[in-house]
């Protein structure tokens, strides 16, 4: 698909392009995490840049020497590559807001304070059912607007945060629909391609995006399947999958399976709710965002509405297995998931836990290859 | 023979006589549901509790003794529980105000515990024992390979074990690190339905230096999380605590962390006049509640510190006048070969950052409001800030007790306490220009890091201490 590989090459050259524009005057606004609205980003002017990398050993083991080796490789990537020289965009940034909702996040927000980058953190209490968390998340969101206001020299008015909701809330439908395209059976799109194309959303100018997505829509609808009828659907699991972190999502579809549906907490925009854009936006936006979503992991509780998420998806996208993906020493994905796995058996799911420290060497590729292919090939048998 | 062992372990661990006939066959009732066998009472009382205790103290006996009494009282929380009685538990870290304000008001209606740090330490220290646990929890949902931490294993297991009840109410902080508080919620879905738990949280958002207990809009709201948690408690309960319990347990609280500091100062007196391990449970008394009273914990204390003062005024050291001393994160007695083996190697290691106390610390609140005086105290607690300020109080403490340099780590298993010791001892080392030293460890136990695995590595630095100090 051509507009895939469109997209692909506009994520490539995002660092020129942040370039060009910082040298335009325009602020460059780095964030960590969902909860940091890139809403009031755009409407300050300024250009936001997610930071989400992942997927190579090198970058997390930079950062030992500053922070617990029992952290997640996650986490630690978003510094390392910059530890390591290797990262083009965070020595352009004008600001890191870093969500903390977790000490892995609060940790790497320390270290991006260490070495003296300018950081903002933006706190997000994992009780989420409770007035006084609600309302600290919001006075949070006023701060960050106050400082995206004073960093670009821009009123974030009325008017150019609704227009910012109203752009991004289009992403996110058109987002709905490709990944809606994926309950019929073959889908036209695969899960491979739809992370990427999850990625690339965050790397786009929304107004090429949205133009983008609607040709793609439109073209995915015509297609024809690349899968077979008979291909096993997954639905993929877990914290996260990084940019760059595509070894595992491509060996699942290598591998004869599709991914038919993700269930991530990070990396891929939450597009089930919109907020709305009448009466006071930021409510508005503290609400979408820390209520309306469905909850990350680490809020409590959370498990059981995630299991009942996760099983509306099984239903919707008529999913035949399930692989969680786990990134090293992320504990509470870990002791999470024992409990989807429990769950998993009681309803003669499939489930497959997959570990990485994003150590994908040909050694270890071998063993992970032979563990999916044996999971795929039962899942197959199970279908047939 | 059978009843004499555990007879020796109670009169070694400070029982008197008198308390033989009421304590012994509930020593004996509560280590057979322990899972110790005679045999492991026998390796505490010959090996574990001589080698690492100073048991010639009638001090440190009492205080081994309170954590036994303490013990014996958790494994009958089944039977007060059948008879009424609300149990309330609680995870360290935490304010214990709250938990004994409970118990002040309504001695015979509340059963509060911290269960996990109770069975860990027992297990633990005195019998070195508590893999059993770990390895229930291992084997049943809590991974071993994601290192988890070693409390949460033990909380799960005791349940799963049948040693605890149900709470009628956890509530659950997770000031600290996320995995605590979660590890309720999964005990709940994964194992026990009963489990009920209250969970208050506050974000780590606040950056590096900054001084958090001067914030004043953090400080109200960790006032009003802790307002609505006792709130939801009491509601929960049945039991309605007047504020003037809370202040009434501040002032006792008060009263015993004055003391906890004097023993502090004399740990750091030159020559060391007690073993590391021999003290540390003393310190346990400022965070972790007792169902069956502080009182007892106090009393200890104040034979430990008549008879640590004689060896001070005698110049009695367990090192030679001189030795280099280190300032250490946090020594556990769970792990008790650790801090011998520094002491072996003639390098002390008296006293654990976590829980010596700063001048600010010791000072009275600024607030009357017993949340707003209580969230005050914990924003000035140096693990509970950011690592900039907790620097800052690090080096406060290494110049008031005189250190020689500092050890960090042995904290693998804890992603918020454990996480940050390489960039503080990055700053500390820049601010003292003392040496700063890192153990990759975990100091619950001891399973993956085994004496012989660390012996390099603290032998080392003894020698550079040592070689610095000469």
């Amino acid at each position: 698909m051509e507009i895939l590989e469109e997209l692909a090459q506009i994520v490539r050259t995002r660092p020129e392009q942040l370039k060009e524009q910082k040298d335009k005057g325009i602020k460059i606004v780095g964030y960590v995490g969902r909860f940091v609205p890139e809403e009031l980003i755009f409407a300050s002017g300024a250009q936001p840049c997610l930071l989400c990398r992942g997927g190579q050993p090198e970058p997390p083991d930079a950062v030992i020497p500053y922070m617990l080796r029992f952290m997640s490789p996650y986490s630690r990537s978003q510094i390392g590559y910059h530890l390591l020289g290797i990262d083009p965009v965070i020595p352009l940034l004008d600001l890191i807001v870093v969500q903390c909702s977790d000490c892995h996040e609060s940790r790497l927000a320390d270290l991006f304070e260490y070495f003296k980058l300018p950081t903002m953190r933006l706190g997000v209490p994992p009780d989420w059912e409770k007035s006084i968390s609600r309302d600290y998340y919001y006075k949070g969101l006023v701060r960050l607007k106050r400082t995206l206001e004073e960093l670009s020299g821009n009123e974030i008015s009325v008017d150019r945060l609704q227009e910012s909701i109203e752009s991004l809330d289009k992403v996110r439908d058109l987002l709905s629909k490709i990944s809606l395209l994926r309950t019929t059976q073959p889908p036209s799109i695969g899960g491979h391609d739809f992370i990427h194309l999850n990625h690339a959303t965050f790397y786009c100018d929304p107004k090429v995006l949205i133009r983008k997505l609607n040709d793609l829509y439109e073209e995915l609808k015509k297609s024809k399947s690349p899968f077979s009828k008979g291909t096993p659907r997954i639905l993929l699991a877990g914290h996260v999958v990084g940019v760059g972190d595509y070894v595992v999502p491509k060996l699942i579809e290598d591998t004869g399976a599709v991914i038919a549906a993700e269930f991530l907490d990070e990396g891929v925009r939450q597009c089930v709710q919109h907020a709305r854009t009448e009466g006071d936006l930021m409510r508005n936006l503290a609400e979408t965002y820390y209520l309306r979503m469905t909850p990350p992991s680490i809020f409590q509780p959370a498990w059981k509405e995630r299991i009942d998420y996760m099983k509306r998806l099984i239903k919707d996208y008529r999913i035949d297995g399930v692989i969680w993906y786990e990134l090293s020493f992320e504990e509470i994905y870990d002791l999470e998931c024992s409990i989807i796995s429990k769950e998993m058996s009681q309803m003669s799911i499939p489930f497959l836990k997959l570990e990485s420290s994003y150590e994908y060497s040909r050694e270890a590729i071998g063993p992970l290859t032979t563990r999916v292919e044996s999971f795929i090939e039962s899942v197959k048998q199970r279908r047939n | 023979m059978a009843n004499n062992v555990h007879e020796d372990f109670l009169r070694l661990t400070g029982f008197e006589e008198e308390e033989m006939a009421e304590y012994l066959p509930e020593w004996r009732k509560a280590s057979e549901k322990l899972g110790l066998t005679e045999e492991d009472v026998r390796f505490a009382v010959q090996e574990r509790l001589p080698a690492h205790f100073a048991l010639e103290l009638e001090g440190i006996r009492k205080l081994l003794g309170c954590f036994v009494k303490e013990t014996i009282d958790l494994t009958k929380a089944i039977e007060y529980k059948r008879r009424g009685t609300k149990i309330v538990y609680g995870i360290l870290p935490a304010i214990l105000h709250f938990y004994y304000a409970l118990k002040l008001t309504a001695p015979d209606k509340v059963f509060v515990s911290f269960p996990d740090i109770f069975i860990t330490f027992v297990m633990n220290s005195f019998f070195h024992k508590l893999a059993p646990y770990l390895e229930e929890a291992e084997k049943t949902g809590i991974p071993y390979g994601c290192r988890h931490c070693a409390l949460n294993k033990t909380r799960y297991a005791i349940r799963r074990l049948g040693i605890i009840p149900s709470p009628d109410i956890n509530w659950i902080w997770g000031f600290i690190c996320d995995e605590a508080p979660k590890t309720d919620e999964f005990i709940q879905l994964y194992h026990d339905p009963e489990w009920k738990t209250y969970v208050t949280r506050l974000p780590h958002d606040q950056p590096l230096g900054t001084v958090e207990d001067e914030v004043i809009e953090r400080v109200e709201y960790l006032a009003d999380q802790m307002r609505d948690g006792f709130e939801s408690v009491q509601k929960e309960i049945g039991i309605k605590v007047p504020e003037e319990k809370i202040k009434e347990v501040i002032e006792i609280w008060q009263k015993y962390a004055a003391k906890v500091s004097e023993l502090g100062q004399l740990m750091s007196v030159d020559p060391q006049p007690l073993n590391a391990v021999s003290g540390r449970f003393f310190w346990e008394g400022l965070f972790t509640p007792f169902n069956t009273g502080i009182e007892s914990m106090e009393k200890a204390l104040d034979i430990a510190l008549r008879e640590v003062k004689e060896r001070v005024n005698k110049k009695e050291g367990i090192l030679p006048q001189g030795a280099p001393k280190l300032l250490i994160y946090s020594m556990h007695p769970t792990v008790p070969w650790i801090a011998k083996m520094f002491e072996e190697n003639g390098v002390g290691i008296p006293l654990s950052e976590f829980f010596i106390l700063t001048k600010k610390q010791l000072r009275p609140s600024s607030f009357e409001d017993p949340y707003m005086a209580a969230a005050e105290s914990w924003l000035r607690t140096s693990g509970m800030v950011n690592p900039g300020y907790q620097a800052e109080q690090i080096c406060e403490k290494i110049t008031t007790h005189k250190f020689d340099g500092m050890v960090f780590g042995l904290m693998d298993f804890d992603r918020w306490l454990g996480s940050s010791h390489r960039i503080l001892g990055r700053m500390v080392e820049e601010k003292t220009r003392l040496p700063v030293f890192y153990i990759e460890g975990d100091n619950w136990e001891d399973r993956d890091y085994s004496p012989e695995a660390l012996r390099t590595r603290i032998e080392s630095i003894c020698e550079i201490m040592k070689i610095r100090k000469a």
